[in-house]
Order: C-alpha cells, then structure tokens, then sequence
C-alpha cells in the first residue's frame, strides 16, 4: 500500500482522513518538486506531479477512490477525484486516458450513491468532455473498426478455420452468428465456404436481434439487419452462395432463450444434413453468470444454475456441428467494484496501448475504439445488477464450463496457425499468437487478450 | 573490458515476489507479479517472469548502435563479442565472454522514457532489441519512410518490412478504396454500396450479351472463379447471342421485373437468395444473378423469367433466383460447374442455353422459349429439359404420367448430386430413359404446394387437366408464362391449343417444378441421392428446406 506522508506545515484537509489512516503525500521524497502546496486551488501542472504518471501509481489512487466511493467517504474521494483528474487529463498518452475512462466511470458511480451525489454532479462538470458519444456505424465504417486491430479478426479467422474444417461434406450449413460485430464474420467466411472443393453450400444464417430494453455494447449498428443481411446474401450471390438470412428477436440477458427454442425446434426436425455451427464472438460474456444472479433478487436462479450455465446446457441439447467460442480473456466478476477495477484496469491498458502505436491522437477511428472501452469501462465499474452486463471470465473459467455443459473441446489445424499468423503479420509487431493446449490466445506484447476455442458435443 | 551495464547508467532492479520493486523514479510501487505462464516461452515480451531482472537503460545507451569501440581505429560494434573478435585482427588480447549462467536471471527491460507505459516494471518487455525497438518506435525521430507510400518509421526493421509488401498486394474495391489485406477487402466489398449498384447495373444489362461479362470480371478479380471466362467461352460455344436477339425482347420483358422484384421478396425476417448457376456452362453459366439474367435470357430468357415467377413463391426469394432456380439446384447438387462447360457441351440438350445445341433449339418453332437453363448437373432438369425437348422434338402428347415420373425418377437417382462432375455424362443415358411425361412434373411439382396445385393434381390424370393447370398460376406471372411457353411474353406467344404448345407448356411446367422441386429437394437432402419423385412428395410433406417454406 502506497503510503503517503504530508510534509507541508499548513496541512491541507487531506492528512484527516475520516477513520482511514491514509495519507496523500503529494510532496514524497521521490517527486521533483518539494514545494508545499496549498489545497486545494493552487494550479499544479501535470509534470510536477510526474512521480505519479505510472500506471500502477494511477491504478492505486483509482483504488483508494473506489474505496472512497464505497464507503461514502465524499471528501476523500473529491480529493482523490480531483489529483487524478490532474494527472491523467482525457487527452494525455495512452496511460492518462484510460486512467480518466475509469475515473470517469467511477464519478459515474459515484453519482448514483448516497452522499457522493454532490461530488459528482460538481465533478462531471469537469468531465463534460468524457461523454460517451455512441457512434453509429455504417456497414462500411464498421470493416474498418474491426480491422483496426486484430482483436476481432483473431477470432473470426481461427472461428472460420474450425468452421470450414467441421463442415466438410455438408450441403447445407447453418450459422448461429451471436457476435457483437454484427456479421463482420461473415463475408470472409463465404468467401472461404464458397471456395471449398466440394461446392459451395447452402448458407443459412440466424442472428439475434435485442430488443428495444437492451443494454448492447458498441459498437452500435446505423442500419438495420434487414438491410445488413440484404447486403450479405447479395454478396453470398456474387459468391455462387445460396444463402438465407434470418433474425430472430433474442437477447443475451434472457440467455438467447428464443433462439434456442427456435434452434431445438428446427434440429427435431433436421435429417443430419445440416451442419449447425454456433459462432460465439465476445457475445457469451453478456449472459448473466452466478454472480449476476447473486445480485439480482429478481432472477429466480432454479436449481442454483446461472443463465450462463444453462444456455450452455440448452446449447448441447441442440446437438450442434461445431461450437466456437471467442472471448476476451479476463475476469470481470468480482462482487466488489475495487477487484473489478484492478481486473479492468490491468486488461483494458491494452486496447489503449495497441491503438496508441499506430493511430495518432485526434484520429476518429481512435476515438471509436476508445468509446468502446469507455463503454465497457463505465459498465463494469458504474453499474450493477443486471445492468452490469460486462461480465468478462477468463479462459480457464469458460473451458470449465463448456465441459461441464458437455462439450468436447478440439484443436484448430495448422492451417487455421497458419492463417491467424499470417492475419497477424499484418498489423503491428506487438500483437502474437499463444497455443494453449488446443486454444489460441491473442497476446498484445505477451499478455492475453481474447482466447479462441471450438467445441463439439462429447 | 569496459563493462557496458556500468558505463550505460543502468540501474538494476530485482522483481521480488511480493513485486516490490523499487525503480529508478523512487516509486514504492508493488504491482502485482504476472503470473508465470505455465509453459514459459523464451523471451515473451511484456509478460516479466517474478523472478527476472530488471534492467533500466538509460536512451542514449538504448538508442547507441555501437558502443562497443575498437581503441585502435575506432570502429564501431553492436555486440561486445564482435569487438572482441575484431581486436584480434590487430593482435590485441581479447577475450569472449563465457555465458554466464543466466537461465535462472531471465532479464526484462523498462522504458526509459517516464511517461510510457512501458516505463513500469509491470510492463516491462523481455528483450533488448524489443525495448530498444519499442523506445525508438514511440519516443524516437522518423528517419525512414516509405519511397511508395509516404509511411515514415523510427526502427530500420519496421521500415524494410513494410517495404517489402508495400504495392505488391493490393485489392481494389469499386469504389477506389484500397485494401493491402485480403479479408479486410473481401469483408469490405460484401457491404460496400459498390457491389450492391453493380448488381442493379448487370440486371438492366442482362440484354446485352457482352456486358454481363464486364460487371463479373471485375466482381470475380480474387476468387478465380471464371467470372469472364463463362462469358467469353459463351459466345464462342454455342449461340447465345444468336439466340439472345430473338430471346432479346422477351428477355427484356422478362428479366428486369423479375430482377426488380427481388428487393421486394423479403419475408419478413428471411432473406433468401439461391444463386444462379455456377458459371462455366456457357449458356446455363450465370454468376450471381446478374448473369443467370444474361445467361438464361441468351438461353432463352424467358425460361428464366418464368421460372423466377415459379419458384418465388416457391422459395420466397427475392432474386434473380429465377434463373437461378435451377441453377441453384444444381449448384445444390454440387455441381460446381466450373468444370461443366465440357457438361454443357456433352449434353447439348440440357443446356437449353443454347449450348452448340442449335438443334435443340431449332427444333421446337419457340426456340427462344423458356427453357430453362438448366444448370448442367441437375439431373431432374436433365431429364425435364430432355423431356420437353423430345416432347416439343416428337410434337407427342404426353404420356402415361407414370413412365414420365419413373423416367424422371430414373433421371433423378442416377444424378446424384455427388456426382455433378460427372452430371453430364448422366445425363445422356437418362435424357434416353425418360419419356416426355410433363404430367407427373406437374404432380409433383403440386407437391410443392405451387399454385397450381389443384389443377395438376388434377391433370395427374390426363393431359386435358393439364392444360387447366398452369394457366391460372401463370396468369398473374408473366415469366411464368413464358416459361411455360403459354406465351405470356412476345416470346412463345399465347399457348394455344395446339398439342405441341401445351406439351410445350407442360413440359415447361414441368421443369420448373422439376427444378424447383429438385432444389428444393436437394436442399433438404443433399448429398443423400433421394430420388426425384421421394424428394418431391417429401418436399410436400416436410419442409427440407428454408425455400420450400
């Protein structure tokens, strides 16, 4: 614990701290500058607060913040608020702006709890310029945000690997495509699927759509999916691909509970000839898992099984071909909003360093993918119950569950190494490619970032 | 021997379990270690083992590329043991270094720049040429760029790699946009508004011969699928464009409603597109729909156009299906019909395309008529476009309903849809097998739940019956009609009540609901080599495929 002692004579209302024994020492030994500064209005610039500027420092003070919050210490935490908001300014590098998403978050919080209300409505003032504008996509403007890095593509071209190996000799596929990228997938798999030797099949693509109370992630679609999928069969035309395109009302926080009964219907009815792939990119994580039904009191939990489980559950019942399952790999589950923010925090450094090395500062497709994890930030750290739907869990967690639900996990070929790798050449160096066993991780400069896996009913 | 570590103002730091690590700043930070990875590869960067040693450069050590000096004449090395190796070209004494036992002190490297990210012992990266790469990629001067594209780099690897595959790959889009990757292209074009007005563009082209080829050349450049080759090849194998003027007007008639019908089909929630056939048979070939217009209309497009009609309650596609219809059932089939051009010139009479079959087409006086274009391998179009060529051939009435229904079911199981290679060669003994019985297709096709359902259940019984049938359905359908050969459009005329005409229409009846039938059929059951007949009273009965229903 960062201990923190005031040199200052005139000691500012920061060494009394109500029943907490923390001291913020603005003047350490180890910072340039020794000067005694008065609290709480003299104009200190960024870089005599340099000693601060590291990101353990930042994730440190964001924890005695989040404490704060918690314990409704209202003084404590504006001054907290406020020596963050000095050192991480929105438009610093990249360790400053996702030290001020999380601040942003927090004040968010903050407002919503009893004495902190004041604070925050002064503190969102000062954080006007944070706002989360939800950028609507064009179909178009969407290929160029999930190409931006490879944290979709990754799971789409080992996703697509599995797939094109799983539905050898099948006339007709069936695709369940539950992503958050709406059907970005999917062009380059008819590409592949219509190359194959044996034809191409018939493609039959199912995607749920929310309905209007859900809360969905960005990024946020500017058309309908009737209007997307008319572009997607036209292409599948150009492609010699017979294809349908289906959407189906269903959200993730019922646990796709329509969808699956529309796909237990269609499979009673199946005569084998039809390869069922259920395509799972970064969407599995918005079903409500235990802990959702542990905050919740209005979620009847039967037999103590979370949603999470049982769409797992029904998802074997449906016998599908092949299952994919893509999901970033960290664990957003903590009860407590200070686990959760030293989990985010120490996973969402990515994006922002990843997007830091190759778009420069002001560029609008940075700014598209920061809001995105804005929005993922606010959401795990502002929010709870059911609204709280970034309920990341790692790897190691999924794979648990998916053999518990019955499923077998298998490899990808080396034909799907090859093609991840050579997908990964092309953008920057930092990224790389991990065999854990038989899944593949995305690393970012050695730390895992989403993990891909394929599953078949065991 | 200068000690480099001493000389560079390095600071060495030891990672503690507890992660206290004190760095250079002061800074009592204790982030929590990583997890050492179970597998531990060899210089993974940015994941610190607990246990490695911290090394903080100072930049100018970092950014130095030779600081290893010789004293004699002052040249410079990356490494110390070049140096070494170097001093003994002047007789000096040298010495290599032995490696230490370094295994257990893996080292990992901290940004010397303050405000990175990579400044934190947390983020440290595993090796030097990685650190020194990071610092002059983010905190150093540009100094190499790009001669092709104005891309600058700080780091000379960066800067050769990009250089290799700078222009040498690259995709075009429509609409000028360029992609250096190929998914990002192929993902790109399937929602660009490019792809979506060039179909548009190839459906008011269909009637030029010639311009169908354009539109696919360029929508073929990467799949190497021969877009413009199924064109090219066209004109060159069989008459379609001799064929096509006559065909033209009834085409014109024909095509475009269809094709603007398609946007209009979409039940709600369901899109359907079932593509035309694959290209290669010349005439059957269509790429998309723009040339199953092009290529069913040179084969007589009013086939096409009528078999649209038919099958788009069938299907409830909106597309230039119509064509496509049959030849999406041969692509159900699996007939991937690159290689059918050698089918269409085998079997002349299938390909209604006009396909050197001059004959075929000289031999019916509605030559322009509706037939379908069949795609190459669907047997059941094989054996209903044999059928309505021997019926129009022989001018002979149809036959016992059952013979035809055996023929076609001969036809059917004996094309199997494996076998699309080999359609072609199927199809000649099954054109022989079958008799002209357009009764049963109707019947059959009944079973399908087409329109005119009661009117061919009834004329299962008889010709008469027959003749009631499609009328009523074509009606409202124009292509229908056509098709049929009941002479909707200019082409075919009205059907009159000419015993010919009607087996005509019949038989174009038949086809379609042959080939609907068949893709439906297919759909349902691939690869599972049904016979026509079971497919087609299952298809009533059970719904094989999204189409059907």
């Amino acid at each position: 614990m960062m201990q923190f002692g005031e040199s200052a004579p005139p000691s500012p209302p920061l060494i009394h701290l109500n029943g907490q024994a923390l001291r913020l020492d603005l003047t350490s030994p180890e910072a340039p500058l020794h000067r005694p500064r008065p609290w709480p209005g003299f104009p200190i610039s960024p870089k005599s607060l340099g000693s601060f500027n590291t990101a353990s420092c930042m994730e440190q003070l964001l924890v005695h913040c989040a404490n704060a919050i918690e314990a409704n210490d209202a003084t404590l935490a504006q001054q907290l608020i406020w020596v963050l908001h000095n050192i991480a300014p929105p438009d610093g590098d990249s360790n400053q702006r996702l030290t001020a998403a999380f601040l942003h978050a927090l004040i968010a919080r903050a407002s919503k709890t009893g004495s902190c209300k004041m604070l925050a409505v002064a503190a969102a003032r000062a954080d006007a310029d944070l706002a989360l504008h939800t950028h609507r996509f064009s179909a178009v403007d969407l290929v160029t945000f999930v190409d931006l890095t490879p944290w979709h593509r990754f799971g789409y071209s080992a996703a697509n690997a599995a797939i094109a190996e799983a539905v050898e000799g099948f006339p007709v596929i069936h695709i369940v495509d539950l992503s958050t990228t709406h059907c970005m997938q999917i062009p380059t798999l008819i590409d592949l699927l219509a190359g194959r030797p044996e034809g191409p099949p018939i493609l039959r693509l199912t995607i749920p759509s929310p309905t209007a109370t859900t809360t969905m992630p960005p990024p946020i679609l500017d058309l309908s999916y009737d209007e997307l999928g008319a572009k997607l069969v036209n292409f599948a035309r150009s492609k010699n691909v017979a294809m349908e395109f289906r959407v189906i009302p269903s959200n993730p926080c019922d646990a796709f509970d329509t969808l699956i009964e529309q796909l237990r219907v269609q499979q009673l009815v199946s005569d084998g000839g039809e390869a069922l792939i259920v395509n799972c990119q970064m969407m599995l994580h918005y079903i409500p898992d235990e802990t959702a039904g542990a905050i919740s009191s209005t979620m009847s939990m039967t037999s103590s099984m979370s949603l999470r489980s049982a769409f797992l559950k029904l998802l074997r019942s449906v016998e599908p071909t092949l299952v994919t399952l893509v999901d970033e790999d960290a664990d957003f589950t903590a009860g407590d909003v200070v686990g959760r923010l030293r989990s985010a925090f120490n996973y969402l450094w990515i994006p922002y360093d990843a997007v830091d090395t190759f778009l420069p500062k002001g560029s609008e497709q940075r700014e598209w993918y920061e809001a995105g994890v804005r929005w993922k930030i606010e959401n795990v750290i502002a929010h709870e119950g059911l609204q709280r739907v970034e309920r990341l869990e790692s790897k190691g967690r999924w794979v648990q569950r998916m053999r518990a639900a019955g499923f077998r996990g298998v490899g990808f070929s080396e034909e799907a190494v090859g093609e991840v790798k050579g997908m990964l050449e092309e953008h920057s160096a930092g990224w790389g490619l991990k065999r854990e066993e038989e899944d593949f991780v995305l690393t970012w400069k050695g730390h895992n970032v989403v993990f891909a896996t394929a599953w078949v009913p065991s | 021997m200068p000690v480099e570590l001493e000389n560079s103002s390095v600071m060495t730091f030891s990672n503690s379990g507890s992660g206290e690590a004190s760095v250079s700043s002061g800074q009592q930070q204790a982030p929590p270690p990583p997890p050492a990875p179970a597998k531990k590869k060899r210089n993974l960067p940015g994941m610190p083992d607990p246990d490695a040693e911290v090394i903080a450069l100072s930049p100018k050590t970092l950014m130095a590329t030779n600081r290893f000096v010789c004293e004699i004449c002052n040249k410079g090395f990356q490494r110390d043991q070049n140096l070494q190796l170097h001093r003994r070209g002047h007789n000096l004494p040298w010495k290599l270094r032995q490696r230490t036992g370094k295994e257990a002190r893996k080292r990992v490297y901290v940004c010397p720049e303050p405000s990175c990210v990579h400044h934190d012992p947390s983020r440290a990266l595993g090796d030097l040429t990685g650190i020194k790469k990071h610092f002059c990629r983010k905190h150093g001067e540009k100094k190499w760029k790009c001669d092709k594209c104005s891309k600058k780099y700080a780091v000379q690897s960066d800067w050769k790699a990009h250089s290799k595959t700078c222009g040498t790959r690259e995709y075009r889009c429509d609409c000028g946009t360029l992609f250096s990757r190929r998914d990002s292209f192929i993902t790109h074009r399937a929602f660009c508004d490019a792809l979506a007005e060039e179909s548009a563009k190839s459906q008011t082209n269909n009637t030029a011969a010639s311009a169908p080829a354009a539109p696919e050349n360029q929508k073929a450049e990467d799949d190497g699928k021969a877009a413009p080759a199924p064109a090219s090849p066209a004109p060159e194998k069989s008459p379609p464009p001799a064929v096509m003027p006559g065909a033209g007007s009834s085409r014109q008639l024909v095509a475009p409603p269809e094709q603007q019908r398609e946007p209009e089909n979409h039940p709600a929630g369901m899109l359907q597109y079932m593509p035309s056939a694959p290209p290669p048979p010349p005439s059957s070939i269509t790429i998309g729909s723009n040339n199953s217009s092009s290529t069913t209309s040179s084969s007589g497009g009013s086939s096409s156009g009528s078999s649209t009609s038919l099958f788009a309650s069938l299907f409830a596609s909106a597309s230039a299906t119509t064509a496509a219809q049959s030849t999406t059932f041969s692509d159900l089939i699996g007939a991937m019909s690159r290689t059918d051009r050698s089918l269409a010139v085998e079997a002349p009479s299938l390909c209604l395309s006009g396909n050197g079959p001059a004959s075929l087409f000289s031999q019916p006086p509605q030559e322009r008529r509706p037939f379908l274009a069949p795609p190459p391998p669907p047997s059941p179009h094989m054996s209903a476009t044999a059928l309505l060529q021997k019926a129009a051939q022989m001018g002979v009435a149809a036959t016992s309903s059952s013979s035809f229904l055996r023929g076609f079911g001969l036809a059917t199981s004996a094309g199997h849809p494996e076998g699309i290679n080999d359609g072609g060669f199927h199809w000649r003994p099954q054109q022989q097998q079958l008799e002209p019985e357009p009764t049963p297709i109707l019947s059959a096709g009944l079973g399908l739940g087409l329109p005119y359902d009661t009117a061919a259940a009834a004329a299962a019984a008889g010709l008469p019956d027959l003749m009631m049938g499609p009328p009523p359905l074509f009606g409202p359908k124009p292509a229908t009609l056509d098709f049929l050969g009941l002479g909707m459009g200019p082409v075919g005329g009205a059907a009159t009540g000419g015993l010919s005409a009607l087996i005509t229409s019949i038989g174009g009846g038949g086809l379609d609901m042959g080939s609907g039938a068949a893709a439906a059929a297919s759909a349902g059951r691939f690869g599972g080599g049904s016979s026509p007949g079971k497919a087609w009273e299952g298809a009533e009965r059970k719904p094989n495929s999204p189409a059907i229903l």
